[in-house]
């Protein structure tokens, strides 16, 4: 209370003093415009305030007065305030000159006795009221940067149109401003359209915020403190509450003690230990994280995340969520397993309608056991359908045509046939066993034509792929026979007998080679013997490869150990050993169908010579540990390579020295591959007793692969001893297919 | 049939037939538990026939062997489904009737001359037979394998005339005695044809045995009348060395019955492969002729001019053998993809590919092909030998599987090798010669006991 009404005092002084410096020929309404137009409004509203505040005292000051006079009676018990006021009027004296309220009368009062100041009746007419006095305009308390752009500013109380007054040109203000010391402090008045002179306390308050300064004049920062309830005179002695001060305040707790004597009890029962040694201590204080090995585990998986909800969940789904009628039906007839979601949408109108949701404990404890026992597998990132990675190849039924199944078989006495030949006409084929045993027989009827019988294992057979004549050579020991088949037509036979055993031998050479020749003479021959017999240097095994030149005139042949490679020419009757010395064995030789160039398999590699030049073109490596078979593309430009290890490298010679393709799709070791010389088909044959048949189709365009398409596997041959499928050829101008196997037989597969 | 047991299951069934013996097409309830003779009874008790004749029943391209319910269940076919039926007349089960043994392979067989069977062997020889298994002559007609024979018609029942084709590059005419009073020795080659540069792959005559044709392996066909020339029309070949003195010393010796060499009146040069088989036309005059090859063509000869008149294209089908079909407006052509297909020769060749009107697909490389003389009532059927032994009968009106089948040579050879392969069949009068690996083979084949019904063709 004292408080309160100190400040009230200290406030009504602030006022009083404020009013002892209004100077009396200002009016009262003070209003400021200041800067420009547009900060009009916020100090209008600022000014508002002013204008409000300084009537108020006014106000008051008539209330107070108004109390006074009007309540007699009720003056008595404000007399406390009464002496206050005495001594506000008595600053207020000093100044009554100045003020324009009518001077007051000090009496006696005769209920207290006290001196009592009373100011005359106050008239209600026009004078009285100060605020009333030359008011330029009466627009009222109107914004009035409305009337910016108009000629009047506002309306007076008959409607009529308050015009702006009249203001000098830019050259008046100007003189005014020197002529006039006064001109730079005052300020345009928007309500009364005119200069006026702001107050020394405007100019006080702009001079404080011009200097950072609290714009009220009477604030003081530092003013004493007042310790209201220990400051002298102001302690409180009494206390606030009569209840005596509990027992718990001074007498120890009996909670805390049973509390300690629990710890006390079990220290002595040592269930604690008090003075513990600090492990902390004897740990590292940090702990290396980078000394340890990085685990292997894979990274804790997340949690996996529940749905989110849609639509259907909404209580207010749009109509197309809600079910029908059927799959409501349809959706309480399945079981809650196989339903596709575990509620219905429901619509309501307002959310304060929906009911609780019934699945909520079921959700939950099912969200809980995802968390704990979900299935926590690591989701691939890359998802990628490994059916999208295979080639797009085309159906073998696109391609044909093709061996599909085994039309003939032809027995060898069960020996194993290592070696088979297909005539360049394609009509007759010939095959030789370990037995000896060469047979002659019709590739349609598989009749046999004429057999002949030698004392040692076959090594090899080949046509002669030449038209004009029809004759074959088989390598067996170290002999290479040839051989003119029965029933030719006599041109032909001539032919042969003259490309075999000529009437006039060519020279000898003229050193001597360790290959000799012998013929018999072409009058006494006959498909019965051998026309022509080369004898090779010895060799424990037979020569076990025979390569005819596709113009039929030189064969080369391939036999084991030192004898190695050799080159036979048949017209000149001439051997050669082209290779002084060959890194590794040879395995096969191949002509190249088109240029003077000579392929050497040796166990790993390849070489690829030109004859002409005698040099080495460039070496294949097919990464296979142990070539078995070999041939090249027709076109030349393309070699397959069958491998012991179950691999068969395609070459493209124009590319690389490493295999374009490698194929691995035998179980067992390959023994024979072989191009079709006109159809894109090439075959390979395995230990594992299938044959495979592919498409391969080769673009002439460089910037094209090759298609290889696998088409068919002919199963058929029976694996005996470990061994499958020696040898394979195609028959020339049809789809037709030849092998020879370890069971002795020879299968003839056709389209 | 109407009293059969509400108990019993029936089935909804409606008949069709292209035979002379139509049953109104309604439908009949048949009890599942029929099998092939019921529903025969029922249709000669339907039509009231004469005579009964046995039906055979195709269910849906298949011909039924068991009961209808076992059909069903194999297929799957509801009680509730209508089932077409097609019937035709049924072929007595072929019966074994003899066995002529073979050294050799037998390469081809004819049974055109009554009560006789030739057959030609792979070790050259052309042998007789009669219809008591009896081996009359042996011909060795051929130093080389004999590929076909064909007998020349003639009228004289006694003394036939053979053409044979053989590896040799040679065809041979033979004249055969069959008269009773002959001795074995009747039998005299009187000419060889020369053309080919490869073995020669058949040898056919026509109808009026005034005509020859060779197919061989070198493309071409050669065209040749069947009269014996005087003197030899192509001179010997020049063989090499003191080889040639020594014929003509034996030449010199039996002048008279050394066979003439003779030479082609025509040369048809159309084929780019090997030709595997020619035949005559049908027609009286044999003005026209067809052969198949491995060129997967069959080609329409004229053989008056000696010109290519059409070519029906298969695709990759090289062919084995062909035959023509009763009317002579279709060719049956066996091919090496193990199906024999029907076309029409009527067809024109301007597609690239000449697509097939019926194909009879086989397990096994069908080497032959058979079809009854014309004039017997069997005339959708015909005869098939294949690589496995199995000699097929066939319905052309039911493609998918054979009517009648059987295996010559039962037993076959070893457990590795493959079947005994047929090589030859021919059909005449009942009576299927089956030719081979095992030599030749005689069975009864349908055709027997028919009535010729009126009306019909």
């Amino acid at each position: 209370m004292v408080a309160a009404i100190e400040a009230k005092k200290s406030s009504k002084k602030r006022k009083a003093t404020l009013e002892e410096e209004v100077p009396p020929s200002f009016p009262e309404e003070v209003d400021l415009d200041m800067g420009t137009e547009d900060e009009g409004e916020e100090l209008d509203d600022a000014s508002d305030g002013e204008v409000d505040e300084f009537p108020e005292i006014d106000a008051r000051s008539d209330t107070d007065d108004g109390d006074y006079a009007a309540d007699g009676a009720s003056a008595e018990g404000e007399s406390e305030e009464d002496d206050e006021d005495d001594e506000e009027s008595n600053d207020l004296s000093d100044e009554e000159e100045h003020h324009i309220f009518p001077k007051s009368k000090t009496i006696i009062s005769d209920i207290t006795g006290q001196p009592k100041r009373v100011y005359p009746e106050i008239e209600p007419d026009y004078d009285s009221d100060s605020s009333t006095e030359d008011t330029p305009n009466r627009v009222g308390n109107i914004p009035m940067h409305w009337y910016d752009d108009l000629p009047h500013v506002g309306y007076n109380i008959d409607g009529k149109k308050v015009l702006r007054p009249a203001r000098g040109d830019e050259l008046d203000n100007f003189l005014k401003t020197v002529e006039d010391p006064e001109s730079w402090t005052s300020a345009f008045d928007t309500n009364t359209q005119m200069d006026k002179p702001l107050t020394p306390e405007e100019l006080d308050i702009i001079r404080r915020l011009q200097e950072n300064e609290n714009p009220d004049a009477n604030y003081d920062p530092y003013e004493p403190t007042i310790e209201w309830f220990t400051g002298k005179g102001k302690e409180e002695i009494m206390p606030l509450s009569a209840a005596p001060e509990p027992k718990r305040r001074w007498v120890p707790s009996k909670w805390e003690k049973q509390k300690v004597m629990k710890i006390v009890r079990a220290i002595r029962q040592g269930r604690i230990l008090p003075n513990k040694p600090k492990t902390a201590s004897a740990a590292p204080q940090f702990y290396p994280i980078w000394n340890d090995e990085p685990s292997n585990a894979p990274a804790p998986l997340p949690a996996p995340k529940p749905r989110l909800p849609g639509n259907a969940e909404s209580y207010n789904p749009p109509e197309e969520y809600l079910p029908t009628e059927e799959e409501r039906k349809k959706w309480e007839e399945t079981d809650p397993e196989d339903r596709e979601r575990d509620f219905l949408p429901q619509k309501y109108s307002a959310l304060r309608l929906v009911p609780a949701y019934g699945q909520f404990i079921k959700q939950r404890f099912n969200r809980q056991l995802d968390l704990y026992l979900a299935p926590r597998v690591q989701r691939v990132k890359l998802q990628i359908d490994p059916e999208s990675l295979i080639p797009k190849l085309p159906s073998p039924s696109s391609l044909r045509p093709f061996p599909l199944y085994r039309s003939l078989q032809i027995g060898h006495e069960a020996k194993r046939v290592r070696a088979v030949s297909v005539s360049p006409d394609g009509g007759w084929v010939v095959t030789g066993d370990e037995g000896g045993v060469v047979k002659l027989w019709e590739v349609m009827v598989g009749k046999e034509v004429r057999r002949w019988t030698f004392k040692s294992k076959v090594g090899a057979v080949e046509w002669c792929p030449r038209t004009d004549v029809s004759l074959f050579a088989v390598a067996i020991e170290d002999h290479i026979h040839f051989i003119i088949p029965p029933n030719l037509p006599a041109p032909i036979l001539t032919a042969s007998q003259n490309a075999l055993a000529p009437a006039n031998l060519p020279p000898a050479p003229s050193t001597p080679s360790p290959v000799k020749w012998t013929s018999v003479p072409a009058a006494q021959s006959s498909s019965d013997v051998p026309i022509l017999t080369l004898n090779l240097p010895s060799s424990p095994e037979p020569p076990k490869q025979l390569v005819w030149h596709r113009k039929g005139d030189y064969l080369a042949s391939v036999s084991e150990g030192q004898a190695g490679v050799w080159i036979h020419q048949v017209s000149r009757r001439h051997s050669q050993a082209p290779f002084k010395k060959v890194k590794g064995a040879v395995q096969l030789v191949l002509f190249h169908p088109s240029k003077p160039h000579f392929f050497v398999a040796t166990q790993r590699y390849v070489r690829m010579y030109n004859l002409a030049e005698q040099t080495l073109l460039k070496t294949l490596t097919p990464g296979t540990r142990w070539i078995s078979s070999m041939d090249v593309h027709p076109s030349g430009d393309h070699l397959i390579v069958g491998g012991y290890d179950k691999k068969l490298c395609w070459f493209d010679l124009e590319l690389s020295d490493k295999p374009y393709k490698i194929l691995r799709y035998h179980a067992r070791a390959l023994r024979s591959v072989a191009f079709h010389p006109t159809y894109p088909l090439f075959a390979s044959s395995s230990d594992d007793g299938s044959i495979q048949v592919f498409h391969a189709r080769v673009y002439n365009d460089l910037m094209t692969n090759p298609l290889i398409v696998p088409l068919k596997i002919l199963r058929g041959h029976t694996v005996r001893d470990g061994l499958g499928v020696f040898a394979l050829r195609w028959v020339p101008r049809q789809p037709w297919l030849v092998s020879a196997g370890a069971d002795g037989q020879v299968s003839v597969w056709c389209s | 049939m109407a009293s059969a047991s509400t108990s019993e299951i029936t089935h909804p069934v409606v008949f069709t037939t292209q035979t002379p013996y139509p049953l109104p097409s309604q439908k009949f309830m048949i009890p599942a538990t029929w099998k092939r003779y019921q529903l025969s009874q029922l249709v000669n008790k339907a039509l009231s026939l004469p005579k009964p004749i046995p039906f055979e029943f195709l269910v849906r391209g298949e011909v039924l062997r068991g009961t209808l319910a076992e059909w069903c269940a194999e297929k799957g076919v509801g009680e509730e489904e209508t089932l077409e039926i097609e019937y035709f007349e049924s072929i007595m089960p072929p019966q074994r009737m003899s066995s002529l043994p073979h050294e050799d392979w037998v390469s081809s067989i004819s049974c055109q001359i009554p009560g006789y069977f030739l057959t030609a062997s792979y070790d050259g020889a052309i042998r007789t037979f009669d219809y008591s298994q009896k081996l009359l002559h042996t011909v060795l007609a051929h130093t080389a394998p004999v590929s076909s024979i064909a007998v020349v018609p003639s009228d004289s029942p006694d003394s036939q005339l053979i053409a044979s084709a053989s590896h040799d590059l040679t065809a041979r005419l033979t004249r055969v005695d069959l008269s009773p009073t002959a001795g074995p020795s009747k039998a005299q080659t009187l000419a060889s044809l020369h053309l080919h540069t490869a073995p020669l792959s058949s040898v056919a005559a026509n109808a009026s045995g005034s005509h020859i044709l060779t197919s061989s392996w070198d493309g071409l066909i050669g065209l040749w009348d069947t009269s014996i020339p005087g003197t030899d029309e192509v001179p010997a070949e020049e063989t090499a060395g003191g080889d040639r003195k020594k014929r003509r010393k034996v030449a010199e010796d039996d002048d008279a019955a050394r066979p003439k060499r003779k030479a082609p009146t025509a040369v048809l040069k159309s084929h780019t492969a090997r030709v595997s088989r020619v035949v005559f036309g049908r027609d009286g005059a044999a003005a026209h002729a067809y052969s198949c090859g491995f060129d997967s063509t069959v080609r329409t000869w004229d053989v008056e001019n000696g010109v290519c008149t059409g070519t029906i294209t298969a695709s990759s089908k090289p062919f084995l053998d062909i035959a023509l079909s009763q009317d002579g407006a279709t060719a049956l052509a066996a091919s090496t993809d193990r199906t024999v297909c029907q076309y029409d020769l009527r067809a024109s060749t301007s597609s690239a590919t000449t697509p097939s009107v019926a194909s009879l697909a086989h397990p096994a490389t069908p080497s032959s092909i058979a079809v009854p003389q014309p004039g017997s009532a069997s005339a959708h059927q015909l005869v098939t030998g294949a690589y496995d032994g199995v000699v097929r009968l066939w319905d052309l009106r039911s493609t998918k599987a054979a009517v009648a089948a059987f295996k010559a040579w039962e037993g076959g050879k070893g457990k590795d090798e493959g079947p005994k392969k047929v090589l030859s069949v021919d059909w005449a009068r009942g009576m299927v010669g089956v030719g081979g690996e095992g030599g030749v083979e005689v069975w009864k084949v349908g055709e027997g006991e028919r009535v010729p019904i009126a009306g019909s063709a």
